[in-house]
C-alpha cells in the first residue's frame, strides 16, 4: 500500500508540489463523491446503531423464546454477501415484486426502483453492518457480571430502572464503538454504492475509483491513489475514535457468571410479535424475493406456480466454472478462517499482553486494510506480488494464494478483535506468575492465553470463513483463469443480465451457507460458550 | 536403463509435431458471457480433445485495464483474447501485443474485419439498436431520433463505455454522426436518461420493467425475449453502429500451437453455426443469422472512422461521465 500512496504525492501535470493531490481534491466528481460518501456513511451508521442497539438489547436482556434463532437472524446480513443482499432488496422494492405483490405493495411498472438512491444506499449499508453494533452490544451485555444485576435488585431496584440505571451506562463503550466500526466500514463498501448507486446517479468514493479504474485503466493510477488516501484517512479517524471510547469510557468489570437476562413477563407475546414482522422483513422477505427470481425462466416473467422452474438452477449446476467456483471459495474461506484465528492469537498476544511495540502496529495496521476498500487493497496487491518474489523467483500473481493473501489481510481484524478483546479482559498476573516461572513465549501462549482466547478465536475463525466464502471485491480483481470464486461468478452473471442465474447461484451458496450454520451450532453445545455469536447468552 | 528408454521416447514424441494434435492448456481472456463460452470449449473440445481452455471472462474495458497491469509487470497469463471490438484490439496491435498469424483460415471471412497484418479476426457481428418493455410501451420506437424526447429519455437506460467495449463503438460511432453527435447524448442527460454499467444491467432494467427503453446490444435483447422476458428489439433506420469480436493470439503465448487451434476454430463454419445458436449475426459466408433477425445485407451499419476514435477514445469516455456521472 506504500506503493500507492507515494503514487498519490506525485507532482501533477503541472509539476507543482503535490500537484495531483490538489487537482484530484479540486475536482467536482471527488467532491461530490466525498459528500456523499460522508452522507450515506453517516444515514447508515444510524441505521445499524438503532437497529443493532434494539436488536442486541431486546435478545440480551430479555429470555425471549427462540433467543438463538432471533439473534442468528439478527446477524445474517453478515452471512449475506452485499451484492447478494441489494439483488435481494432491488427484487423485493421492485414493481415486479412477487413479495411486495402479495400484500399490493408493489410499486406500479415503470416507477424506479426507490433502492436505486441515496437513501436506498445508506439504508442497505446500514443493514448489512447492523450485525457490527449487535456483536459489540451483545458482547458487552454477556459480559455484565450476574451478581451486579443481582446486587442492583436487592437493593431495591426494578427491572427497567436496573436496565436503564445499570445496565445501558455499562453497554454505551461498546455501542459508540460498534457504531464507529460501522461507520468505518461504510466508509470502504463498495457492493451496495456498485449496485444500488451507480445506476442511482449517487457515485461514492469507492465507485468513482472503480469506475475510473475500469474506465481508464492503470493512466489514472496518481488520481485513484489521492482517493484512496483520503478513504484511508477517513477510517483512520474512525479508527482512533475508537480507541478513544473504549479507553474513556469503558469500566473494568470483575470476571464472573455472566448475567443471563430478565424474564420478559407479560409483553412477552406482543414484543416477540413485533420483532419477528421486523426480522420478517428485513432477512426473510428479501430472500423470498431473491428465491422467486431464481425459479422464474427468464427476467419480468411473473412469478407463479405455472411459471416455476429449476432451469436455472441447472443451468448454474451444469457450468464447471460454477462448481469449481464453490470448491475455489471453500477452501479459500476454510484456509483464511483457521489462519487468521491462528494469527490472531499469536499477534493478539504479542500486542496486548507482552506490549511489543511492533507487534502493536502490526495490529493497527490490520485494521487499515479491513477499511480501506478491497478494491485499493486488491490493486495494491496487484502492484507488490505481480512481479516474481525476490527470494524464489515465481510470481504468485495468476495464482490461488494471491487471493489467500489478500483475504488474510483483510479479514484478519475480525478474528483479531475479539481475541485481543478477550485477551486484555483475562487477568495478567496468571502470565506474569508463569513468566516468572521461566514459561518461554511460545508456552504461554499456547498453555496460558490460549486456552483462554480460544472460543473468541474459533468465533472469529468461523465469522470470517462466513464472510469469506462470498468474498467479492478483492477476488473481483485478484482471480484468474480457474481460479474463480462464488462472489465473481454471482457478479460476472448479473454483469451479463443473467439475473435469474445470479439468483439461483446466491441461493444455492447462501443454503449451503446455512447448513454450515447448522453443522456449527449442531457442534455448539461442544464449545465453549461464547464461541458462536448467535448463541452468547 | 528404462528412464534412459523413456526419455528416448519422450524426445522423439517431442521431435515429430507434425503428427501431434495440439495439446496442453491455453488461457482465454473473453468478454463473452461465461455460460456461452462453457458450450464454446466443450464444442471446440469435441474437434481438440487435448486442449485445456481456461476462461477468464470480464467486460472488455476492464479486460484492457488487467492487460495493461500485466503488462506494465512483465508477462500475462493470457495466450488468446476475444474481445469485443476491433479498436481495443488495435490499441493492442500498436502496443506489438499480437502475434502475426499469417496461415489463419480466412475462407469466407470478409475482408474488412480482418486486420491488414492478419494479428486480428472478427469473429462475429454484434450490434447495437434500441430494447424496449413491450408491457409499457405501445408505440415501438423506429429510429434513434425517437429516444430524444422527454417522455422517453426520462425512461431510457444505456450501458456505458467506461465497462462495455460495444458502448466505447456505439457512443464513438454515434457522435461522429452528423445528424446526431454529443447534441444527441446532451439531450438524453438533460431529459433523464441514466447510464447503468454493461449490457447486462440495460436488459435487467428493461425485463423487470423498471425502465421502459435500452440502448444495448442486440443478442441480450433478443435472447431474453426468446426466454420469454416481456421485451422486444428494434434495429433503428438511422442505423446500427457494429463490432466484430475479434480473436487474437497475445505474442508470447507459451503454446502458441494450441492458440492457432482456438484461432482456427473460431473461423470455422462449426464455430460459426454454434455463434447463431447463441443469438449473433454470422460472419462467414453461407451462414444465416438467427431467426427473427433481419439479413445480413438489409442491415444499415453506420459509418465510422475507427482512427478517429482511437484518437478520441479517452476525451470521449470522459465527456460521457461528465454527461452520465463516473
Amino acid at each position: 500500500m506504500l506503493r500507492l500512496f507515494a503514487l498519490a504525492l506525485m507532482p501533477g501535470d503541472s509539476g507543482q508540489t503535490l500537484g495531483l493531490m490538489r487537482e484530484t481534491l479540486g475536482s467536482r466528481a471527488f467532491q461530490s463523491a466525498f459528500s456523499n460518501t460522508l452522507a450515506a456513511s453517516g444515514g447508515s451508521v444510524f441505521i445499524s446503531t438503532v437497529l443493532g442497539g434494539v436488536l442486541a438489547f431486546a435478545t440480551g436482556l430479555l429470555r425471549l423464546p427462540g433467543r438463538a434463532l432471533i439473534s442468528f437472524l439478527a446477524l445474517s446480513p453478515l452471512l449475506i454477501p452485499s451484492q447478494i443482499m441489494a439483488l435481494a432488496w432491488i427484487e423485493m422494492m421492485g414493481s415486479g415484486s412477487f413479495a411486495l405483490g402479495l400484500f399490493g405493495l408493489a410499486p406500479p411498472p415503470g416507477a424506479s426502483n426507490p433502492m436505486y438512491s441515496g437513501a436506498g444506499v445508506a439504508w442497505l449499508m446500514g443493514l448489512e453492518h447492523m450485525p457490527l453494533v449487535f456483536i459489540a452490544v451483545r458482547a458487552s451485555l454477556s459480559a455484565i457480571p450476574g451478581d451486579l444485576v443481582e446486587a442492583a435488585r436487592i437493593g431495591g431496584a426494578g427491572q427497567g430502572r436496573i436496565a436503564a440505571r445499570v445496565i445501558f451506562p455499562l453497554t454505551v463503550p461498546s455501542l459508540a464503538a460498534g457504531a464507529v466500526l460501522a461507520f468505518a466500514a461504510a466508509i470502504g463498501n463498495f457492493g451496495v454504492p456498485a449496485l444500488l448507486g451507480i445506476p442511482g446517479r449517487f457515485p461514492v468514493l469507492t465507485t468513482l475509483i472503480y469506475r475510473q479504474l475500469n474506465g481508464f485503466g492503470p493512466a489514472v493510477m496518481g488520481k485513484v491513489a489521492v482517493m484512496a488516501l483520503v478513504l484511508v484517512l477517513l477510517a483512520a479517524l474512525a479508527l482512533l475514535l475508537r480507541q478513544v471510547v473504549l479507553r474513556r469510557l469503558s469500566v473494568p468489570l470483575p470476571p464472573g457468571a455472566g448475567f443471563a437476562g430478565f424474564d420478559p413477563g407479560r409483553g412477552k407475546w406482543a414484543f416477540l410479535a413485533i420483532l419477528w414482522l421486523v426480522l420478517l422483513w428485513l432477512s426473510i422477505l428479501p430472500i423470498i424475493a431473491l428465491t422467486t427470481t431464481a425459479l422464474v425462466p427468464a427476467l419480468g416473467v411473473p412469478f407463479g406456480l405455472e411459471t416455476a422452474s429449476l432451469k436455472n438452477f441447472d443451468a448454474a449446476i451444469a457450468n464447471p466454472a460454477v462448481r469449481r467456483a464453490f470448491a475455489n471459495s471453500f477452501g479459500l474461506a476454510g484456509l483464511a478462517g483457521f489462519m487468521s484465528a491462528l494469527v490472531a492469537i499469536v499477534l493478539g498476544w504479542l500486542s496486548v499482553t507482552a506490549r511489543n511495540p511492533f507487534a502493536k502496529a502490526l495490529s493497527w495496521l490490520a485494521d487499515a486494510a479491513f477499511v480501506v476498500p478491497g478494491t485499493v487493497l486488491a490493486l495494491s496487491m496487484i502492484l507488490v506480488y505481480l512481479r516474481p518474489l525476490p527470494v524464489i523467483g515465481v510470481s504468485i500473481y495468476g495464482t490461488a494464494l494471491i487471493l489467500l493473501i489478500a483475504y488474510l489481510g483483510r479479514f484478519l481484524p475480525m478474528a483479531l478483535r475479539p481475541v485481543e478483546a478477550s485477551i486484555s479482559a483475562t487477568d495478567p498476573s496468571l502470565d506474569e506468575a508463569a513468566r516468572i516461572a521461566g514459561a518461554g513465549v511460545l508456552r504461554r501462549i499456547a498453555r496460558i492465553a490460549g486456552p483462554g482466547v480460544l472460543p473468541a478465536a474459533i468465533a472469529g475463525g468461523l465469522l470470517i470463513f462466513m464472510t469469506a466464502v462470498n468474498e467479492l471485491t478483492l477476488s473481483a480483481l485478484l482471480w484468474s483463469a480457474g481460479h474463480e470464486t462464488i462472489g465473481v461468478q454471482i457478479f460476472s452473471m448479473q454483469y451479463e443480465g443473467n439475473s435469474t442465474g445470479a439468483a439461483a447461484l446466491s441461493v444455492m451458496a447462501l443454503a449451503l451457507v446455512g447448513l454450515l450454520v447448522l453443522l456449527t451450532d449442531r457442534l455448539g453445545g461442544r464449545l465453549p460458550p461464547g464461541t458462536l455469536p448467535w448463541r452468547s447468552a | 536403463m528404462k528412464s534412459f528408454r523413456n526419455a528416448a521416447i519422450a524426445i522423439f514424441a517431442m521431435a515429430s509435431p507434425v503428427l501431434a494434435q495440439p495439446s496442453g492448456a491455453i488461457t482465454v481472456y473473453t468478454s463473452q458471457p461465461q455460460e456461452q463460452m462453457a458450450t464454446v470449449v466443450e464444442a471446440f473440445n469435441a474437434d481438440y480433445p487435448d486442449v485445456q481452455v481456461e476462461i477468464f471472462r470480464t467486460g472488455t474495458t476492464e479486460l484492457m485495464s488487467k492487460l495493461q497491469a500485466e503488462f506494465a509487470a512483465g508477462s500475462t497469463p493470457a495466450d488468446v483474447l476475444l474481445i469485443a471490438d476491433a479498436v481495443a484490439m488495435t490499441q493492442l496491435k500498436n502496443d506489438d501485443r499480437l502475434l502475426a498469424y499469417a496461415d489463419a483460415p480466412l475462407d469466407g471471412i470478409p475482408a474488412d474485419v480482418v486486420d491488414a497484418d492478419k494479428t486480428f479476426f472478427g469473429t462475429k457481428l454484434i450490434t447495437t439498436g434500441i430494447v424496449y418493455n413491450t408491457g409499457m410501451v405501445d408505440q415501438a420506437p423506429t429510429s434513434w431520433d425517437d429516444l430524444r424526447a422527454p417522455e422517453v429519455a426520462g425512461s431510457l437506460i444505456m450501458p456505458s463505455p467506461l465497462y462495455s467495449g460495444a458502448a466505447v463503438i456505439h457512443v464513438g460511432t454515434v457522435t461522429q454522426q452528423p445528424d446526431l453527435g454529443w447534441g444527441f447524448y446532451e439531450e438524453l442527460a438533460a431529459n433523464g436518461a441514466v447510464a447503468g454499467q454493461g449490457n447486462g444491467t440495460v436488459i435487467e432494467a428493461v425485463a423487470r420493467g423498471e425502465k421502459a427503453y435500452g440502448i444495448i446490444i442486440e443478442y441480450m435483447a433478443m435472447n431474453a425475449k426468446a426466454d420469454g422476458s416481456p421485451v422486444d428489439f428494434v434495429w433503428p433506420d438511422q442505423g446500427v453502429s457494429a463490432i466484430t469480436q475479434p480473436v487474437a493470439i497475445v505474442k508470447g503465448t507459451d503454446n502458441e500451437e494450441a492458440a492457432k487451434a482456438f484461432v482456427d476454430w473460431q473461423l470455422s463454419k462449426t464455430a460459426q453455426e454454434q455463434s447463431v445458436a447463441q443469438g449473433y449475426f454470422p460472419i462467414i459466408e453461407g451462414v444465416s443469422p438467427p431467426e427473427g433477425y433481419p439479413a445480413l445485407e438489409a442491415l444499415n451499419i453506420m459509418p465510422l472512422d475507427a482512427d478517429k476514435l482511437m484518437a478520441d477514445d479517452q476525451a470521449n469516455k470522459e465527456k460521457f461521465a461528465e454527461l452520465f456521472g463516473g
